[in-house]
């Protein structure tokens, strides 16, 4: 069966047919650790807020240029300072914030072994040598409540194994010692006086709701009987004390013990310490069926939005390069598709060059056809169809379907020339809608 | 007072008798034992460590007045350039040659509202001597709604649109208000994340030209 | 009036606890009972005071009384009842009512319940920490918290209204409620403890009671903390439930140590050990809460969850230091003196299972408490700031979440006292090949990624395990019910008896707990995020949902304006909104879920275009988040069945002493009889069976 769930895990965990990450996917583990800048504890990934959209841009336009992910960080704490992200650096000060909390589990686990260990009683059959009140000289300097609580829960110790024994919690062994161990104890402590009962005030043993002050579970009559069946039938003689010296066998144990905490204490330490410094702190874009899709819509928007400004400006090339970035992204993206044309066609002629007229002209029909509704992308195929080859036909089609999609008022004033020019060479009546020039 | 009886009053002499020296044990090799004072050194330790964490927490300053820290104090201001909110465009040289107040701002922040008059007045005193420029970036805002909000208030200096927030990102500006003052050569050399007044921007100039004269 | 009644109330109360605390400081001065019972009377006159402010409040609140400062800027004319009502809570000073209240009520019960026993000097000193820290919060609101303050100048027409985000959803109703419930509840068990410590009775009595008072204590506390997570789900808009917000983790602190108390007590019960260590854990839980309480409400961090900057800081911190002085100063002084008297015989036992939990809670309660505080620590050393954010407790979370869903699968097999691997492995193949099933069946599904498929495997054993002692013990309810001579549809019908009881119901909160971790690890794991970009009409599939935009509307209300967008997510209609509550306030986004077993898919509105019919949409899609909210219904459950009482048992009866020498019938399975023994074959009940309650 554990070979079973080995296997299970080794094909799950995907690490026989991993693939590395796409650059989707290494900028959603970046956008993953960065804080969102205007939030109060979203991380980048997780936030619609407008910096959040900025800085997933940027993020991504850092990883497409082949930056790595320390890059990437430390480019953006040098904007905006360390606490941009979510996990605290692990130098300086802030070390203290990883090391502490591993050092002190460490340091717990160690305590709690060294403790066990000190009073691991007789589970190899060596002597008491727990450091607990049941052991050592009895009765020194001891008050006599504190003797009477010892008493009382020994015996009740002793019911306990007897029912746990019966029930088949104890094994044999097990069962025999912790009883040669109480016994032992038991009588260290020396008899118990006649008339002692619950002093006022005392350590009051558990009696509620059954008022039963006995040490005798309610389980039955709990006999040596069976214990020292099986001690005759297996030779052990129940008489002598606990051993006074450590013997050979004890020691043997002893050292077997200890390897056996060691090795799992380690292996746990190990395991602890692998998922917590190498597993993922969040998911997305790490597993093959759980992914980040972090769109790029608002990004392809504003990416846009500043290409237009720049046409307005009147820097074609950086315009160009826009809307170039967004189809590499978003092949059909049609605004992009429009403009681009546009702007292609436009240099092509006036650098007379055949291949970008083509190009743009490829790219207007791709964008008509990919949204039949955008008045711009109408508009400029109509134009070049004019202009470049003549096909006034064509030319008029599109402009009617430029003046179908209700255009805004500017562009029918500035493209009212043109539309005049397609009607009028058509022999067809200029609509109403193109203003007088 | 009436303490309970069950431990009669001689609590220290049965830790006296503790064997803290090493007794042999009825059945066991001989090892020292440890004190029994355990839960009084660890309290005493818990203490220690609460007090300093106390201590610690007694002296913060609210949260809202903490974050006023920019790793582009004392270095290089990043380019300011673009648009403004009437679509001109804009932009300063890398050595401006005067100081430069930077300030972000958006229509819906209150504490932009306060700070409004005082920087109109900062300007008009300036424009006069000629020694700063202020200029504002929206922050997270329509441009024309911005730009209404800046002719609003009087402002008369240059207000850029920052589509995309990358100058915002570029000077780290998480929350508006945030304002830079930005010395003649370039250098960053104050950051304020609330509403500034003139006299505020009048000292830092006064101890920047101080400290560079 | 309603001020003036409200000052009545709280001065009633503060007068009330300081006079009553005097009266039995006097009564254990001089020893006698009668004063000490006297004492106790007071406890209802605080629960007077504090009902007095209260409904002066809520009347102040739901006809508008502007005329109080608190009033005028957390109430509206607009504002709709239950929002009126719940501005009880709803900001800083109204929160220290309820907390008072709430106290008040506790402090009732807890002299109703030891009404006769109230001149006992472990009760009086109970009731008498119970008192000052009464006297605390009621004084905090003769002081800076008081929410009955004046306000200053002309009585406006018309009040700020409250917060928005918490007029966005019915919610707000409960949580807080709860969590004062649990957080409260934790005082007593710390006054208890004090009490024990101060007069040295420490018996397995007084520990069972305080361990009834924090159970209860502790299931408001959950379902408070799952609510909470719930309302911000459906609420703040990123699509989370849990960010490890400090103020969050404020309220998980307590929650994490109050865990641990509840297992290592069964420990103390069964066998009379950790005495010490249970009585530091009930000082820490109430020590973290005071912590928290300051954390929340002294504006030293920031979080959406946090309430306004306040003077209270000081007090709270100078309370908390003077908790944390008395509890653990006590415990130094009187400590080892008390100690149990015996050990551990063995780890590999349930003892040593509980060990093991306690070591990992509290670890991670330690975890969260520095995490927490360190972006104030680091300042106060270096002066920068640093965020310690949600990765950083995750990938803590996750060692230790994995760890403990193992502990859970074991600790309910293992016997107490020793084990052999024999014992083990008998019991635990069954539970074992479940959870490996699991991970073979997930990794044929094409599931992966180490942690979910950890996840899952652990949690299957674990459910498994649970599943196996509930099993147990109901066929044993049912055999003693058939050996006690019933019809056998009766006896039968009797099997509910093997699911209540302290034990069968921490089977039943288990099985919730692994749900809530199965979910969890799916929906972190498996999340996606993403934006949709539609015009009107226009559909788009996004992991595996299509997703229709329909049309819009707008929505007014008396109280507030929202645009909503009506979109068609596979076959139902869901319509995210962007609200303005009043006028001038900021809008919010109101999120919409679509909710099935399989996935959630959380829709909000990013943006609207001014011009253009694009309409922004944010998306995110998350597998098995319903099953965090089924989890979460279970572990009330089985909370409210583990306080149905079990078959009566001594505290100490070991857990598999037979109840009922009966008929020897043949053996359980897994319970291994290696012994040929000439003695009668015993009814072997099997661990984890019945209750010893």
């Amino acid at each position: 069966m554990g070979v079973v769930l080995v296997v299970a895990l080794v094909v799950g965990t995907g690490v026989l047919h991993s693939s590395p990450p796409t650059a989707a996917q290494r900028a959603a583990a970046i956008d993953a650790d960065i804080r969102c800048p205007s939030c109060e504890d979203l991380s980048v990934a997780e936030s619609s807020a407008p910096t959040a959209v900025t800085v997933r841009a940027t993020v991504r336009q850092l990883v497409d240029a082949g930056q790595s992910d320390q890059q990437i960080q430390q480019y953006l704490v040098a904007r905006y300072g360390s606490s941009i992200v979510l996990d605290p650096p692990a130098h300086g000060w802030s070390l203290l914030v990883w090391v502490l909390p591993l050092a002190g589990v460490a340091v717990a686990v160690a305590g709690l072994g060294t403790v066990l260990y000190r009073r691991r009683g007789v589970v190899d059959g060596g002597p008491g040598t727990g450091t607990d009140r049941t052991d050592g000289p009895a009765g020194v300097g001891e008050d006599p409540a504190t003797k009477a609580a010892r008493r009382r829960f020994l015996e009740q110790s002793l019911a306990d194994a007897d029912a746990e024994y019966l029930a088949g919690d104890l094994s044999d062994r097990d069962y025999l010692a912790l009883r040669r161990r109480d016994m032992s104890r038991l009588a260290a402590l020396g008899a118990a006086p006649v008339d002692e009962g619950p002093g006022e005030g005392a350590v009051v043993p558990a009696t509620a709701g059954s008022g039963q002050a006995g040490p005798a579970a309610g389980g039955g009559v709990l006999v040596a009987e069976p214990a020292l069946g099986v001690e005759a039938g297996t030779g052990q003689l129940a008489d002598t004390p606990a051993s006074t010296a450590p013997t050979a066998t004890t020691r043997r144990k002893r050292r077997t013990w200890l390897f056996l905490v060691g090795a799992v204490a380690s292996f746990a330490a190990a395991l602890l310490l692998a998922l917590t410094l190498f597993t993922s702190n969040r998911l997305p874009g790490q597993t093959e069926t759980g992914g980040v899709t972090l769109s790029q819509a608002q990004q392809v928007q504003q990416d846009l939005g500043e290409a237009a400004t720049y046409e307005n400006e009147g820097d074609a090339t950086q315009a160009v390069d826009l809307y170039q970035a967004v189809l590499t992204r978003h092949p059909d993206n049609e605004v992009a598709l429009a403009q681009l044309g546009w702007l292609e066609f436009q240099t092509g002629r006036t650098a007379k060059s055949t291949v970008l007229i083509a190009d743009g002209r490829a790219k207007l029909n791709r964008a008509v056809v990919l949204d039949p509704g955008d008045y711009a992308a109408r508009l400029y195929l109509g134009t070049v169809l004019l202009l470049q080859g003549g096909d006034v036909t064509g030319a008029v089609g599109e402009y009617r379907h430029f003046l179908a999609d209700a255009p805004p008022p500017s562009l029918l004033d500035q493209a009212a020339p043109e539309l005049r020019q397609a009607f009028e060479e058509a022999g067809l009546p200029v609509p109403s809608q193109v203003p007088a020039t | 007072m009436t303490l309970g009886t069950d431990t009669p009053d001689t609590p220290d002499t049965a830790d006296a008798a503790d064997p803290a020296a090493p007794v042999p044990a009825a059945g066991g090799p001989s090892r020292p034992v440890r004190s029994r004072h355990t839960a009084r050194w660890v309290g005493v330790g818990v203490l220690v460590v609460a007090a300093g964490l106390v201590a610690v927490l007694a002296t913060r300053p609210p949260a809202s007045v903490s974050e006023v820290y920019s790793p582009l104090v004392s270095h290089q201001a990043p380019r300011i350039s673009g648009t403004t909110v009437d679509g001109a465009r804009f932009s300063l040289p890398a050595h401006p040659g005067r100081f430069v107040v930077l300030n972000f701002f958006a229509s819906w922040c209150e504490p932009c509202q306060t700070e409004g008059p005082d920087l109109v007045q900062f300007q008009f005193a300036h424009q006069q001597s000629d020694d700063a420029t202020l200029v504002s970036v929206v922050f997270d805002d329509e441009p024309k709604v911005a730009g209404l909000y800046q002719a609003q208030i009087g402002a008369t200096w240059p207000t850029l649109a920052d589509p995309g927030g990358k100058l915002a990102l570029a000077f780290g500006v998480r929350a508006p208000p945030s304002t830079f003052v930005i010395a003649p050569d370039g250098r960053v050399v104050a950051y304020i994340v609330a509403p500034v007044t003139a006299a505020d921007l009048d000292q830092i100039i006064a101890d920047a030209k101080a400290t560079h004269a | 009036m309603n001020g003036t009644l409200g000052h009545t109330g709280v001065l009633l109360g503060f007068a009330a606890a300081v006079v009553g605390a005097v009266v039995i400081a006097v009564g254990l001065l001089r020893g006698r009972g009668s004063t000490m019972r006297s004492g106790q009377l007071y406890a209802p006159v605080i629960l007077l005071g504090g009902i007095v402010a209260v409904v002066a409040m809520e009347h102040a609140l739901v006809v508008h009384d502007f005329s109080l400062t608190y009033v005028a800027d957390n109430n509206s004319r607009s504002t709709p009842l239950l929002y009126s009502v719940t501005g009880l809570w709803s900001a800083l000073a109204g929160s220290i009512l309820l907390w008072a209240l709430v106290l008040g009520g506790y402090a009732t019960a807890m002299v109703w319940r030891f009404r006769r026993r109230s001149d006992e000097p472990l009760v009086a000193w109970a009731t008498l920490v119970v008192y000052a820290v009464a006297a605390f919060f009621f004084g905090l609101m003769l002081g800076p918290a008081d929410p009955f303050q004046h306000i200053v100048g002309a009585i406006p027409t018309n009040g700020l209204g409250p917060n928005t985000l918490l007029q966005d959803n019915p919610l707000v109703l409960i949580h807080p409620p709860l969590l004062y419930l649990g957080f409260v509840g934790f005082t007593l068990p710390f006054a208890f403890a004090v009490a024990s410590l101060i007069t040295g009775r420490l018996d397995e009595d007084w520990q069972s009671e305080t361990r009834r008072w924090t159970l209860f204590a502790w299931a408001f506390l959950t379902m408070g903390i799952l609510l909470g997570a719930w309302w911000s789900y459906e609420v703040l808009g990123w699509g989370g439930f849990w960010g490890w917000d400090p103020v969050e983790n404020a309220a998980l602190l307590p929650w994490l140590v109050g865990t641990a108390y509840l297992h290592s007590v069964m420990v103390q019960q069964r066998r009379g050990l950790l005495r010490i260590w249970n009585l530091s854990l009930v000082v820490a839980m109430f020590s973290l809460t005071i912590l928290g309480t300051f954390l929340t409400r002294s504006g030293v961090i920031q979080s959406v969850h946090a309430f306004s900057d306040s003077d209270l800081g000081p007090l709270l911190l100078g309370f908390f230091g003077l908790v944390l002085v008395t509890g653990v100063g006590l415990i130094a002084w009187r400590g080892d003196r008390l100690r149990s008297p015996g050990g551990i015989d063995s780890p590999v036992s349930r003892e040593g299972a509980f060990l093991a939990n306690n070591l990992l809670f509290v670890a991670f309660a330690l975890i969260v408490l520095l995490g927490t505080v360190f972006p104030l620590l680091y300042q106060a050393l270096n002066g920068g700031s640093v965020t310690v954010g949600a990765p950083y407790f995750n990938r803590f979370f996750i060692p230790v979440g994995l760890c403990l869903l193992f502990l859970m699968a074991v600790a309910p097999a293992l016997p107490w006292r020793k084990t052999t691997v024999e014992v083990m492995r008998s019991r635990l193949t069954v539970p074992a090949a479940v959870g490996v099933l699991v991970v073979v069946a997930c990794v044929i599904a094409g599931i992966h990624g180490v942690e979910p498929l950890l996840a899952f495997g652990l949690g299957g054993f674990a459910a498994a395990s649970a599943a196996r002692a509930l099993v147990l013990s109901v066929r044993s309810a049912w055999r003693t019910a058939r050996s006690g001579g019933a019809a056998p549809v009766r006896a039968a019908l009797a099997g509910w008896r093997g699911l209540v009881g302290r034990a069968n119901g921490g089977m039943v909160v288990h099985i919730g707990v692994v749900v809530i971790a199965v979910g969890l690890a799916a929906a972190t794991s498996f999340i996606h995020r993403g934006e949709l970009l539609l015009a009107r009409g226009q559909t788009e599939t996004f992991a595996g949902h299509t997703v229709t935009f329909v049309g819009t509307r707008i929505v007014t209300t008396p109280s507030h304006t929202a645009e909503q967008a009506v979109l068609r997510v596979d076959r139902g209609t869901f319509t995210p909104a962007i609200s303005q509550f009043g006028t001038g306030t900021q809008a919010v986004g109101t999120p919409a879920i679509d909710s099935s077993w399989r996935d959630d898919v959380y829709l909000t509105i990013v943006s609207i275009p001014d011009k253009g019919a694009v309409w922004t949409f944010g998306v995110v899609e998350q597998p098995l988040v319903m099953w965090l909210w089924i989890g979460a219904g279970l572990m009330a459950a089985g909370s409210v069945l583990s306080a149905v009482p079990g078959r009566r048992r001594r505290p100490t009866d070991p857990v598999s002493a037979p109840v009922v020498q009966a008929v020897p019938p043949a053996a359980m399975d897994g319970d291994p009889s290696d012994r040929s023994v000439d003695g009668p074959e015993p009814d072997p009940l099997p661990v984890g069976a019945g209750d010893p309650s």
